[in-house]
């Protein structure tokens, strides 16, 4: 109860600081429903389509309404794009969410494999090992995504470097997300590896007579992803925002590049839809984290 | 209309193609490998813009180029403009004006339908004049093109007469535009939301889908019988259906381009064109777009440049060649005018912006920017002479907001403190809309020599209520002004050009304007595109003529 009451608040505040955000910022919201800033609109059409709107309201009255309409569930009308916000944003959540959960996915693979690899490998390994991961975790997406293209349509021309109805149109974008995250993981998993390795438990382990491969995938790598898993959560809130430069680089519909589009041109209902729906995601995340960590740490199903 | 050029490095290597062809096909010309094929019929065109994804597809809402673009392929207008500026017979074929200018008649073609079965007649172009002037449709660039018409009357179902408020020596060129493209009556009348998904035109292609944020599907006319009188051939297209995407990053959209997965692309920066004229499957379409010149306005309507030293001073510290030529590796040509090099009218004065950084400081020394503070800016009565220049990264392609950091550079030398601020688009209008701005970049596109008036009569210095102005150079000359009017309405075209040229010299002296280059549009088409042109109106590319050869 405690926490669907955070929910809500953290849902509210989020729509009030969008929407004054959004409002302060120079730039006329009016001017996105006649075609964007600058098409010079007549001042008259201007006039109408503020009175339709409800923008030559004061401030406040605009956010009482904004924040009423969105109590009952409407998301309103994008100015822009002259559809209903919900349905719009359904329509793109699809290939975001798809993208940020095979991101998170191959980021843990790259982590967990880079983690076994290099806690095994001696110095030159975890040397190695450490390099990578820091160097992963330093790239930037649009780097990342820019190189990639580069190497694999343009050099090698194996991979669409634009989105694609296929599969293979996801790799790219995929990689882009899950290599810098994969090196954030891979930093954690690691330093919680090697204070696993040296914990009493595995001492005990060993003592059993388990084998070190067994030792380390059954106990050390539960041990070493709790602060993985407790990460996701935030990593999460990564990927989303990561989507924006990786959709609009690899031209793939999705929430991120729609809310790009919309600030740009400060289609307000829009860019409210957009970061509800992070936000609840974000939230939903939270809440699935805590039950994996429950999953992977026993200490915290018998408390 | 822009020739369709070959980068300076591509004829060598087509020499190197044909010549292996001939080895290959054992000395008989492969007739694949030459452009001189004949036209084939069917296939789809994959076009990918860089531009932003239109709001409505109907230009006469708005009003933008990414509307023109692809309103070019199913929209139709009035009268077109052929390459050497000449209007042209289209919708129209033939058109005259009643002695006092004020009564035009325009007689249309005969038995043109809409795609939707409605016949173009002379109640449809009154209909199309009557959405553009409803301030419910929200037209802004149509709405500016026919605002001296007052009425519109039925002379005949295929003769259409506009009677004006005053001569209009633009009227042609402005119905040249899509954004003033005849749509069918029985189309208007639907929603606006119902028409912005998919207006209805007599062109060679029609809208069959848009997935918003994904893609617009054009299908070709099979009935179509209306081209403009430059096209290459009659009849309907040659391409089954175009699938026009947008990607807005450069690089990705290159190599889109580069591996296959689309035909043509636009918004081509300098650096991709480059890499272009390298390969021998990519072909560069330069269209420099009509209308204003890229130019640096400077607003003379505050201090600093109030002054006209200080203007000069600003324009001698400016090393635009320089950075033109490192920016833009020779993609761009360097422009001494207010109008782009398509313009007919256009005056171009390279004696008036030479590099001259001595001279500037001597103009500056005149004015009484004598002092100099801690940083090396001059300074004049303790206030540093500093301009504010806002720039709009919407507009300014990477290159040339590198361009403005040189020229902040080479300013400085001489002591102005150029203050860059990257703004987006709705920031960057409402900056210009509450004048705060010494100096700013804005694009103008718009057929014929008539955007003078637009940009430089002291009635585009008030900004409209929506904030929108665009004499941002704030010229308030009253001769300029009367000129300006004159030419607007004489029907007398070599005193029309001399009334033109004579105010371009009044702004180009008096240093309201650094010119930089026409306002750039690069297409880059792959080599199985045969066919494409862009229209001498407002540049954009038109497909009908276009096929392929996979």
């Amino acid at each position: 109860m405690a926490r669907l009451g955070g929910a809500v608040l953290v849902l509210w505040l989020v729509a009030t600081v969008t929407f004054f955000a959004m409002r302060l910022v120079p730039g006329d919201p009016a001017e996105a429903v006649l075609g964007g800033p600058g098409s010079q609109t007549s001042p008259e059409a201007l006039a109408a389509v503020r009175a339709q709107y409800g923008l030559d309201q004061p401030l406040p009255v605009q956010y009482v309404a904004e924040l009423g309409r969105l109590v009952t569930g409407d998301l309103g009308r994008s100015y822009a794009l002259r559809v209903p916000v919900a349905p719009l944003l359904l329509g793109q959540l699809g290939g975001t969410l798809l993208l940020a959960v095979l991101s998170l996915l191959l980021a843990w693979l790259f982590a967990i494999g880079l983690a076994l690899f290099s806690t095994r490998a001696g110095r030159w390994g975890r040397m190695l090992g450490s390099g990578l991961e820091i160097g992963a975790a330093a790239l930037p997406h649009f780097w990342l995504a820019s190189a990639l293209i580069v190497v694999f349509s343009s050099w090698l021309g194996v991979l669409p470097p634009v989105s694609t109805p296929g599969p293979a149109g996801l790799v790219l974008p995929v990689l882009t997300l899950a290599i810098p995250l994969a090196g954030f993981l891979g930093q954690l998993m690691r330093e919680s590896m090697l204070t696993a390795l040296e914990a009493p438990f595995v001492v005990s382990a060993r003592a059993r007579g388990e084998s070190e491969g067994g030792i380390r995938r059954v106990h050390v790598l539960r041990h070493a992803s709790l602060p993985g898993i407790s990460l996701s959560g935030w990593a999460f809130g990564s990927l989303i925002s990561g989507a924006v430069v990786v959709e609009t680089i690899f031209a793939r519909p999705g929430l991120g590049r729609t809310l790009l589009n919309a600030v740009t041109v400060r289609d307000v209902p829009v860019v409210i839809g957009v970061v509800l729906f992070v936000a609840a995601a974000y939230i939903l995340m939270t809440l699935l984290t805590d039950v994996a960590q429950r999953i992977a740490d026993p200490r915290l199903r018998r408390a | 209309m822009p020739p369709l050029v070959h980068h300076s490095r591509v004829p060598r290597s087509l020499v190197a193609v044909a010549t292996l062809a001939l080895l290959l096909t054992g000395c008989s010309a492969s007739p694949q490998a030459t452009e001189s094929t004949a036209p084939v019929s069917g296939g789809t065109l994959n076009y990918a813009s860089g531009d932003a994804e239109p709001t409505c597809l109907d230009p006469h809402v708005g009003g933008n180029y990414p509307q023109a673009l692809v309103g070019t392929q199913f929209l139709e207008s009035l009268v077109s403009r052929d390459s050497a500026g000449t209007i042209i017979p289209w919708l129209a074929s033939s058109w005259s004006q009643s002695a006092d200018g004020l009564a035009w008649d325009f007689t249309l073609r005969e038995n043109v339908t809409f795609t939707d079965g409605t016949p173009f007649d002379a109640a449809a172009v009154q209909a199309n004049i009557a959405h553009v002037q409803d301030p419910k449709t929200g037209s802004s660039t149509g709405y500016l093109a026919v605002r001296k018409v007052v009425s519109t009357s039925v002379v005949s179902p295929t003769v259409v007469r506009l009677t004006l408020s005053e001569p209009d020596s633009a009227l042609l060129e402005s119905l040249s535009q899509p954004w003033l493209a005849m749509e069918s009556p029985t189309a208007l009348a639907r929603s606006q939301d119902e028409n912005c998904a998919a207006p209805v035109g007599t062109g060679p292609f029609t809208v069959a889908s848009w997935v918003k944020q994904d893609a617009i599907t054009l299908v070709r006319n099979d009935a179509y019988t209306s081209p403009p009188a430059d096209a290459a051939h009659t009849g309907p297209a040659y391409l089954d259906s175009i699938v026009w995407r947008f990607i807005p990053d450069s690089a990705s959209r290159y190599a889109a381009l580069q591996s296959g997965a689309v035909d043509v692309i636009d918004n081509a920066q300098p650096d991709t064109i480059v890499q272009a004229g390298k390969s021998s499957t990519i072909r560069h379409l330069d269209a420099p777009r009509p209308g204003a010149s890229n130019r640096i306005e400077l607003n003379s309507g505050r201090a600093p440049f109030n002054d006209p030293l200080v203007r000069e001073a600003f324009v001698r510290a400016s090393d635009v060649d320089s950075a033109v030529a490192s920016l833009f590796q020779g993609t761009a040509t360097r422009s001494f005018s207010a109008l782009s090099s398509i313009e007919p009218l256009g005056v171009s004065r390279p004696d008036l912006f030479g590099y001259d950084p001595e001279a500037a400081a001597t103009l500056l020394d005149e004015a009484g920017w004598t002092g100099r503070d801690s940083d090396g800016y001059r300074t004049k009565g303790g206030v540093r002479l500093s301009v504010v220049f806002p720039v709009s990264t919407n507009q300014s392609i990477p290159a040339e907001q590198s361009l403005f950091e040189q020229l902040q550079a080479t300013a400085k030398a001489v002591g102005f403190d150029v203050v860059l601020s990257p703004l987006d688009l709705s920031a960057w209008y409402t900056a210009l809309g509450s004048n705060s701005y010494d100096a700013v970049s804005a694009p103008y596109t718009k057929v014929g020599p008539d955007v003078l008036r637009t940009l430089f009569d002291s009635a585009g210095i008030v900004p409209a209520p929506s904030g929108y102005f665009a004499n941002h150079a704030q010229v308030n000359d009253p001769e300029v002004d009367a000129w300006l009017t004159e030419a607007s309405q004489t029907a007398d075209a070599p005193k029309r050009a001399a009334l033109y040229a004579q105010a371009q010299n009044r702004v180009l002296e008096g240093f309201y304007v650094l010119p930089l280059y026409d306002q750039q549009n690069h297409y880059l088409l792959s080599s199985v595109v045969s066919g494409t042109r862009a229209m001498p109106t407002v540049s954009t590319p038109t497909f009908y003529d276009a096929w392929l050869n996979r």
